[in-house]
C-alpha cells in the first residue's frame, strides 16, 4: 500500500493498493496502483472486494466473468497480534437465491500465507477466466515490485491439500502457499472447496496442519480456473514490535475476550471447544442434524473425556500468543505423543461428530482430517452429511446413497471420500441443493444456502441476516446462552447495531479473536493503525466503515435476488419445536414477525440512505 | 441457607460438579464466585434456577446456582 495521507476517512483516494489482475485464458496481467474509493477500500479484505463484485451482473458462479479477488486486510502482516488473514471473495458455487443467482461470498483464513503475499508487494490479486492447463501461480517480490509467474501444475493434480503444500515447500523453501484440494480440482460436483493456507507449524513439522479459508466454496472457485495453488515468496519482513503495539498484543493476550481461547494450562478456557460444555449444560449442542435429545451424549466428545484417550496439544499460529489451536494426536502405549490426527474446534468436531451421532473423538478426528486434506468446507460437509442421515432416518425403507445412519462411522467415512474425489454431488453441491431434490427442505440447515454453524438456529436469530455464514458475519451465535435475552428490541439492536461489527475482522486482516466482543471500532486498533502505518483513524469511523460494508454485502444479497422469506431459519425450528433444549424460547411466531419487521426497517433505510 | 451449586467445564477443575452448600442469609452470587476462587475472566453465565442471572443477585434456601465460562466459539 501507498500512504500520501494519515487521514484516510478523509481522503481515501491519497492510499493506493497494489492489484495484478491476471487473465488467465491469456496470461495477460496487470499491475496497477489503485486509488481507494473509501475506507473500506482502504481497510481491504471483503470491504473492498465487495465493491468490485458489485460492478458485475453474474448468474452463475462457474463462469468465466466471476472474478476470483484474493486479497489481505491493512493490517495483515503486522505486529499486531493475529494479523494473518488472507480473504477470497467471488460469487459463491454454494450459497445463492432461490432464484438461482449466487450470493457474493468470502471466506477468512489464517496461516503465513496472507503474511508472505502482502510481503511480496502485492495487496489484491484478480484472477479473470479460466486457465486451459492447470497453474499455479507464484508471486515474488522483486526490486520491480511484486512479479507474477502462471508455472504447470500437472504434478500437483489429484494431490490432497497438505500434499501440495508439501510438494511445494520443497521447490520454494521460503514460501507460504495456499492450494486447493481434489474437492476443489473436482468442482463440477462439489460446491464446497476450501482453500487451504500453510502455516509454519506445518511446514516444519510436515503434519497437515493447514488453516483455511473454507465457507462459501472458494475453493470451488479456484479450481474451477484451473489454479491449483498459490506460492507467496517473499523473505519475512517483521519489523520490530512497537511500544504501542506490544501494549494491545498484551491486552489481547490478557485483557481481551481471547483470554478465554487460550489454554488450560495459562489459566484460559482451552479454545473453541470448551463451547461444548456450556452449551450441552442448555442441552444446546447440536445432535443428530441439529436435534438434541437432552441426553448426556454430547459429553462424550468433552475435553476432559478426550484426553483420557489422546494427547491434546495447545498450539498457535504465526506470533499470536492467543494459542487457540486444540491439536490432537493418538497416544502411545508409554503416554508420548503419536500420530497427529486433527484440530479440535468446536465447529467441526460438533458437525462431523456429535451432530452425525459421532461420539468417538478418534472418529471424529479422522472425518476432521479426511475433509481437510480433501479440502472441503467442514462445515458445510458435515451439515450436508448430517441431513441426509435424517432423511435415511426418515425414510428407512428406502435410504439414499450408501444408506448411513447416524453414527455409522464406515458408511459417513465413505460418504466422504466420495465427495471429496467429486463423485457424490447430492453431498458435494450442499444440503440447499439435496434437500430440494428429494423435496423435505425443512429439515435442511443452511440459511440463504449456506450451511448453519454449530450453533441452534432456535439460540440464533441472526442467522437470517449474516451475510457470509452464521458465526463469521453475525455475532449473535450463542449471544441467547450468554445473556438470556428474550425482548425482540434485544435482539434488534444485536444485528442490526453491536454484532454485525463482526465482519470488520474480515477486512482489516486480523481474526476474530483479536476482540471478539467488540469488532474492530476500538482504540485498540486505533493505536495499531497509528503505530504501525501512521495512519489516524477514530473508532467511530472504522465502525461506520464496518457498518457501510456490511450493508452493502446485504444490498448485494437482495440484487441476487433473495426475497425477504429466504431470510429464515429451517423450517423444521418452528414446525418441530425442540422442548429438550433449555434456553429461553425466542422462535415464537409473534416474536418472529417483530422481529423481521424492525430489522428489515431499520436496514431498509440505511441501505436506501447510502445507496443514495 | 442451603443452595446447590453447579460448576460447568473448567470451573470444574481441582473443585467439583455439583454440590450443597450451606450459605449465610444475604450473600449474593459473588460471594459464592469469590469463595470457590472463579476466574472472572473466564465467569461468563450465571444462573439461578435456570434463569440468567448477575453476580449481585442475592440467593435463596433452595436455589440451583450454576456458573458457566464464557462462551465462545469459532
Amino acid at each position: 500500500m501507498k500512504l500520501n495521507t494519515s487521514d484516510p476517512a478523509a481522503q481515501p483516494e491519497q492510499i493506493l493498493y497494489t492489484r495484478c489482475t491476471i487473465d488467465l485464458n491469456t496470461g495477460r496481467q496487470t499491475i496497477e496502483e489503485i486509488p481507494c474509493r473509501n475506507l473500506e477500500d482502504v481497510l481491504g479484505g471483503f470491504g473492498r472486494s465487495f465493491q468490485d463484485l458489485a460492478e458485475r451482473q453474474i448468474a452463475t458462479a462457474y463462469c468465466a466473468e466471476n472474478p476470483l479477488i484474493i486479497n489481505t486486510g491493512l493490517l495483515t502482516g503486522s505486529t499486531a497480534m493475529t494479523a494473518m488473514r488472507t480473504y477470497f471473495s467471488s460469487y459463491s458455487p454454494i450459497k445463492g437465491s432461490q432464484k438461482g443467482l449466487p450470493a457474493a461470498m468470502w471466506s477468512a483464513g489464517s496461516g503465513k500465507f496472507g503474511a508472505k503475499l502482502k510481503w511480496t508487494g502485492l495487496d489484491e490479486l484478480v484472477l479473470e477466466n479460466c486457465s486451459e492447463q492447470p497453474v499455479y501461480i507464484l508471486i515474488r517480490e522483486t526490486d520491480q515490485g511484486p512479479q507474477l509467474t502462471l508455472k504447470p501444475a500437472e504434478h500437483l493434480l489429484g494431490l490432497g491439500t497438505h500434499d501440495k503444500i508439501m510438494a511445494l515447500y520443497k521447490e520454494y523453501p521460503q514460501a507460504h502457499f495456499a492450494a486447493i484440494g481434489q474437492a476443489g480440482e473436482n468442482w463440477q460436483n462439489n460446491y464446497m472447496g476450501a482453500v487451504a493456507l500453510s502455516t509454519e507449524n506445518q511446514l516444519k513439522s510436515g503434519e497437515d496442519k493447514c488453516r483455511f479459508a473454507g465457507r462459501g466454496g472458494m475453493g470451488s472457485i479456484m479450481g474451477h480456473k484451473n489454479v491449483l495453488a498459490l506460492v507467496a515468496d517473499s523473505p519475512d519482513k517483521i519489523k520490530p514490535v512497537s511500544d504501542a503495539v506490544k501494549k494491545v498484543n498484551l491486552n489481547v493476550i490478557k485483557g481481551g475476550g481471547a483470554a478465554r481461547l487460550q489454554p488450560l494450562s495459562r489459566g484460559g478456557g482451552g479454545g473453541t471447544w470448551a463451547a461444548y460444555d456450556v452449551l450441552q449444560a442448555f442441552h444446546a449442542v447440536p445432535v443428530n442434524n441439529f436435534r438434541p435429545q437432552g441426553n448426556d451424549l454430547p459429553e462424550k466428545l468433552f475435553r476432559v473425556n478426550v484426553e483420557k484417550d489422546y494427547v491434546i496439544e495447545s498450539q498457535a499460529c504465526y506470533r499470536c500468543g492467543i494459542t487457540c489451536h486444540n491439536n490432537v494426536s493418538e497416544k502411545n502405549a508409554d503416554g508420548s505423543r503419536g500420530e497427529f490426527l486433527a484440530k479440535f474446534d468446536y465447529e467441526p468436531l460438533n458437525l462431523l461428530g456429535t451432530n452425525i451421532g459421532i461420539h468417538d473423538a478418534g472418529q471424529a478426528a479422522r472425518l476432521i482430517q479426511l475433509g481437510d486434506n480433501y479440502g472441503m468446507d467442514a462445515i458445510s460437509l458435515g451439515v450436508t452429511i448430517s441431513y441426509l442421515l435424517s432423511y435415511n432416518e426418515r425414510h428407512a425403507e428406502a435410504p439414499l446413497l450408501n444408506g448411513a445412519t447416524f453414527g455409522d462411522y464406515a458408511k459417513i467415512r465413505q460418504l466422504v471420500i466420495e465427495a471429496g474425489e467429486g463423485r457424490l454431488p447430492e453431498i458435494g453441491c450442499g444440503s440447499m441443493r439435496l434437500s430440494h431434490q428429494v423435496g423435505e427442505p425443512g429439515y435442511a440447515y443452511h440459511v440463504k444456502g449456506l450451511e448453519i454453524a454449530a450453533y441452534q438456529p432456535e439460540s440464533n436469530p441472526g442467522y437470517a441476516w449474516a451475510i457470509a455464514g452464521g458465526h463469521m458475519s453475525m455475532g449473535t451465535y450463542g449471544l441467547l446462552a450468554r445473556e438470556g435475552k428474550t425482548d425482540v428490541e434485544f435482539w434488534v439492536k444485536a444485528i442490526t447495531e453491536d454484532k454485525l461489527q463482526i465482519v470488520g475482522f474480515d477486512m482489516i486482516g486480523l481474526c476474530k479473536f483479536f476482540d471478539i466482543n467488540n469488532g474492530i471500532g476500538t482504540q485498540m486498533v486505533v493505536d495499531c493503525l497509528k503505530s504501525e502505518m501512521e495512519l489516524d483513524v477514530s473508532a467511530a469511523d472504522l465502525k461506520k466503515a464496518v457498518h457501510r460494508a456490511f450493508l452493502r454485502g446485504l444490498a448485494l444479497e437482495l440484487r441476487q435476488g433473495y426475497e425477504k422469506s429466504e431470510f429464515a431459519l429451517p423450517v423444521e425450528v418452528f414446525e418441530q419445536p425442540n422442548d429438550n433444549i433449555q434456553l429461553p424460547k425466542i422462535t415464537s411466531s409473534e416474536f418472529v414477525r417483530s422481529l423481521e419487521q424492525q430489522v428489515w426497517q431499520i436496514f431498509e433505510q440505511q441501505m436506501a440512505e447510502m445507496l443514495d | 441457607m442451603i443452595i446447590t451449586v453447579k460448576l460447568i467445564g473448567v470451573f470444574r477443575i481441582d473443585r467439583f460438579k455439583e454440590q450443597r452448600q450451606p450459605l449465610a442469609e444475604g450473600s449474593c452470587v459473588a460471594d459464592i464466585v469469590d469463595s470457590l476462587e472463579l476466574s472472572r475472566r473466564l465467569l461468563g453465565i450465571m444462573l439461578i434456577n435456570g434463569v440468567h442471572a448477575t453476580e449481585s443477585e442475592l440467593l435463596n434456601d433452595g436455589d440451583c446456582l450454576t456458573l458457566m465460562p464464557v462462551l465462545e466459539g469459532g
